[in-house]
């Protein structure tokens, strides 16, 4: 929704004409009948305001011929979350619309966002394309254009776009770890670990590699990998408090408590603010035998980030195991709670 | 087999080991177990379908089947049950209409002495569609064991006449719903201690096929960015449903007054029934695909509550959901109390919940060492001891549910292979894949398993169910010198079988629990008689049988390697 909303500021701001600067009753100069302007008008400002069902409710109203209740339509359609609705009546809407109007970038924009959101991402690049024509240095449409790209695994083009988005060379190194990071990000691990282990070879110190390639190998179960990987980053810097977390992590996963306190332990000296290290202090702790100490890191976690599921769960879990039925119940409750509203 | 088929299972294996990696060689060595398919010798040819065999456009095309290694005829061999699916017209939303004697059917082999006969064509078990999954049990007191089997569509349940035939009782008995649901998975259980079997049945999901969503159109339709077919999230969950028996061949739905149905928001699988907090009641764990797992708790009293969260068997170590398939129950650090493993999709582990008493679990996946495959979708999974050392392993069968995706992401591929963790004691395992031979190697894309001895020589033999392809039979030809007992349970006040039932063994100093599971693995049946390794020992010191009745029998000083029958004391 705020994507949309900033799109189409920059429309506006990169675009030859400007709805604002527009007759309401024309597009792209034909002028229209006057009477719907304000109906439109009102329709639109519901949308803006965050209630497109009763903008829809509006808008069927009014007189389906024209172009631009239909354009405003599906706009409020991809608003309502009804974005299937909404492509359907922007691709028809859209070619009758004059070519370079604003009214014709709109639905091209939404259209790219709708097909994007939808998943049908390799249909969605052209219009994505189009928009970002008239605003090319746009952080959003190159942003959105870099995960699309991704996930249609054109590496070349999203790092194109994603070095763009993050201001960084498209040939640097850098850019293959930004594109990586995304790629992990949408469960690309492969693409990534290709990004990754090309931007090493052209130069071993490049940061946060070895990082990812670590958080790669720990995600696929390959613990000792994971293990190298995260000191590989912490000799580059020892001053990498989530190389250090992510090094614990791996160190806990293969039963290596002792170890993985020392690096979680470092972890919190460098960045005590960060609710992970605690997370896994207090399991470390459970599995030492230590409720008490593993109680005060799980309570620490939660002071740091109140809506940390695993946080709330190894609490309950810890007070279940220590007797105290009541207070492990609330604990759960939170847990579900939480976990609930991470799927709606 | 010609020159070329050589040059191709040879490729087929060595593509099957860089999958997995190869095996260390102090593991190789150690490791005595060797699967090797005799499907074919078995005759075992029969194709299982299961959808389109390219491109699974609609969810129902995706989870397969279940299979079971059961007892049918009562002669001490256990025979082998295949479910089978059906496909889609093409481009269309209706079910395949198939030419005469062409359909997929159940298949049925008898197990004479070792020696597999195709007995499909007198079973009975005609019904063609979308099969689940099955349960077994003497479900009306005859003695013999009965089928219920879930669809897509409608659930039949068939009463066994004897000399492997079986007839569709289920109108009958009042188990016609009367309405299509997805039944997924079903257990038998004694939920008030009478002495019969009462009914469990899952439902997966809410669909409409004349509506549902085509691969690719909309949020819950896409994979690592590719068009696949949508579900289960964006789709409608159902409630599960609990049947009473009445003791006369006829159920009641007590689903609401029961608790069953109050659980909502899950996508229901496979369902194994056992006394999971040692209180002496069966109690009922669901493994539910990316929601929280159920764990229905036995209140006594004819009612259930769902305790997965409260017990830490609902979630992950971290609490996060999982998609959960499969399900199996054991004893894997051998203090005497029911363990779950429970398999997973891919980019995930299974979970591994350590029984820690007073119904309280905790997962230990990671910690255990399971956590080193996690590429694999997860399905049918056992706890066998393989190699019959006292210490039980882990199997579980794999297989993609987006054959479309290899082409674009062969990390990902549609076939792959068996996994099996080696044991090597309190629960601590190792991958040991590679060095179990062909049958585990050779990838498939499979669902159902059971495990159960087909030559009785003691060691676990596995069939598994794969999609489109005909089933395997994986023997195990291990070598270890182990020694092993069976026990075979007879209800009296109990049912039959047994089923239920928790089998203590103490040998060695340690004492191993199972349970007799009408359903178990991925809509799977294993046979019904639990099989416990002993290692060195050639006698198991103590056998302890907790009936469902409540009634416990022990039986000290048990012979090794043989089938033992424990029958129920008169109270």
């Amino acid at each position: 929704m705020r994507l949309l909303a900033i799109l189409c500021a920059a429309l506006a701001m990169g675009a030859p004409s400007t709805r604002t600067g527009q007759s309401p009753d024309t597009v792209q100069g034909k002028a229209v009948p006057g009477s719907l302007a304000p109906a439109l008008a009102a329709a639109r400002a519901l949308v803006d305001g965050g209630r497109p069902a009763e903008a829809l409710d509006q808008l069927t109203a009014l007189d389906q011929a024209d172009p631009r209740v239909r354009l405003l339509t599906g706009v409020a359609l991809y608003h309502a979350d009804r974005r299937r609705e909404a492509i359907d009546v922007l691709e028809r809407v859209r070619p009758g619309l004059p070519a370079d109007s604003i009214e014709r970038r709109e639905a091209e924009q939404v259209l790219g966002l709708s097909l994007y959101l939808e998943g049908r991402f390799a249909e969605a690049i052209p219009w994505l394309e189009r928009t970002r024509a008239v605003v090319p240095d746009n952080l959003e449409v190159n942003f959105t254009l870099g995960q699309a790209y991704i996930q249609t695994r054109d590496a070349a083009a999203a790092r194109a776009a994603l070095a763009k988005t993050f201001g960084v060379p498209p040939d640097s190194t850098a850019a293959n770890v930004v594109t990586a990071q995304l790629m992990i990000r949408l469960q690309m691990e492969s693409l990534a670990e290709a990004e990754l282990t090309s931007a090493l070879a052209r130069d071993p110190r490049t940061p946060r590699a070895n990082y990812l390639l670590g958080q790669i190998a720990l995600f696929r179960g390959q613990l000792d990998a994971a293990v190298e990987r995260s000191k590989s980053e912490l000799a580059l810097n020892p001053s990498d408090a989530m190389a250090a977390y992510q090094l614990g992590d791996a160190l806990l996963r293969q039963n290596h408590g002792d170890e993985a306190i020392v690096a979680l332990q470092r972890s919190l000296w460098l960045n005590p603010f960060y609710s992970g290290p605690y997370i896994l202090l207090g399991r470390a702790y459970m599995k030492k035998d230590q409720p008490a100490t593993a109680e005060g890191m799980l309570r620490q976690a939660i002071e740091y980030d109140p809506n940390n599921r695993a946080a709330h769960y190894l609490l309950a879990q810890l007070l279940q195991q220590l007797g105290r039925a009541e207070e492990a119940k609330e604990q759960f409750a939170i847990a579900e709670k939480l976990s609930t509203r991470g799927d709606e | 087999m010609n020159a070329g088929g050589v040059a191709f299972a040879a490729c087929a294996t060595v593509a099957a080991l860089a999958l997995i990696g190869a095996p260390r060689a102090d593991q190789a060595s150690a490791w005595p177990v060797r699967f090797v398919d005799v499907s074919s010798d078995a005759g075992l040819t029969q194709p299982i379908t299961y959808g389109d065999p390219a491109r699974k456009r609609f969810i129902i095309e995706t989870n397969g089947c279940g299979v079971a290694m059961i007892d049918l005829d009562d002669d001490g061999w256990v025979d082998l049950v295949t479910l089978n699916g059906t496909q889609l017209e093409p481009a269309a939303r209706r079910d395949r209409a198939w030419p005469s004697g062409q359909a997929p059917r159940i298949r049925v082999y008898r197990n004479e002495r070792g020696r597999f006969v195709d007995a499909t064509a007198s079973s009975g078990l005609d019904r063609i569609g979308w099969a689940s999954s099955v349960c077994a049990g003497d479900m009306d007191g005859d003695g013999r064991v009965d089928l219920f089997i879930t669809y897509f569509g409608r659930n039949v349940l068939y009463r066994n006449l004897g000399q492997g035939r079986f007839a569709d009782v289920t109108a009958k008995a009042g188990l016609d719903a009367g309405r299509d649901r997805w039944g997924s998975g079903c257990s038998l259980l004694d939920v008030d201690r009478d002495g019969d079997l009462d009914l469990f049945v899952a439902n997966y999901l809410s669909l409409d096929l004349a509506t549902a969503p085509e691969p690719g159109q909309g949020a819950n339709c896409t994979w690592k960015g590719l068009p696949v077919n949508c579900g289960p999230k964006g789709l409608a969950t159902d409630t599960n449903l609990l049947y009473r028996n009445n003791g006369d061949g006829t159920f009641t739905d007590v689903s609401a007054a029961s608790g069953v149905s109050r659980v909502t928001g899950r996508y229901s699988m496979t369902a194994a029934a056992a006394d999971l907090d040692g209180d002496g009641w069966i109690d009922i764990y669901v493994a539910t695909d990316s929601t929280a797992a159920i764990l229905y708790r036995n209140n006594h009293d004819g009612t259930f509550t769902d305790v997965a969260l409260p017990s830490g068997a609902a979630y992950n170590d971290l609490g996060s959901p999982q998609a959960g398939m499969g399900v199996a129950l054991g004893d894997v650090d051998a203090d005497g109390a029911l363990d779950i493993l429970k398999t997973h999709f891919a980019d995930d582990i299974p979970a591994l919940y350590r029984n820690r008493g007073r119904g309280l679990f905790e997962d230990i996946a990671t910690q255990a060492g399971l956590a080193v495959q996690n590429r694999f979708v997860e399905w049918g999974a056992g706890l066998p001891d393989l190699d019959n050392d006292g210490w039980m392993d882990v199997f579980y069968v794999t297989g993609n549910v987006y054959p479309e995706i290899e082409a674009k992401l062969p990390q990902y591929p549609h076939r792959s292979p068996r996994i099996v963790f080696r044991n090597t004691g309190g629960g601590h395992f190792v991958d040991v894949t590679a060095s179990s031979g062909p049958g585990v190697t050779t990838p498939q894309s499979s669902r159902g398993a059971a495990f159960g001895d087909i030559d009785g020589d003691g060691d676990v033999d596995v069939l598994v169910m794969n999609m489109n392809a005909p089933p395997s039979l994986l023997r195990n030809d291990a070598r270890s010198g182990h020694h092993w007992v069976t026990v075979r349970l007879e209800g009296t006040r109990s049912n039959r079988q047994g089923i239920g039932a928790t089998v203590l063994v103490t040998s060695g100093g340690r004492t191993q629990a199972r349970a007799v599971l009408s359903q178990t693995s991925y809509y799977s049946v294993d046979d019904l008689r639990p099989s416990f390794g002993l290692g060195d020992a050639t006698v198991a010191d103590r056998v302890e049988v907790r009936w469902p009745s409540g009634g416990v029998d022990v039986v000290n000083a048990v012979a090794a390697d043989r089938v033992v029958t424990i029958r129920e004391r008169a109270p």
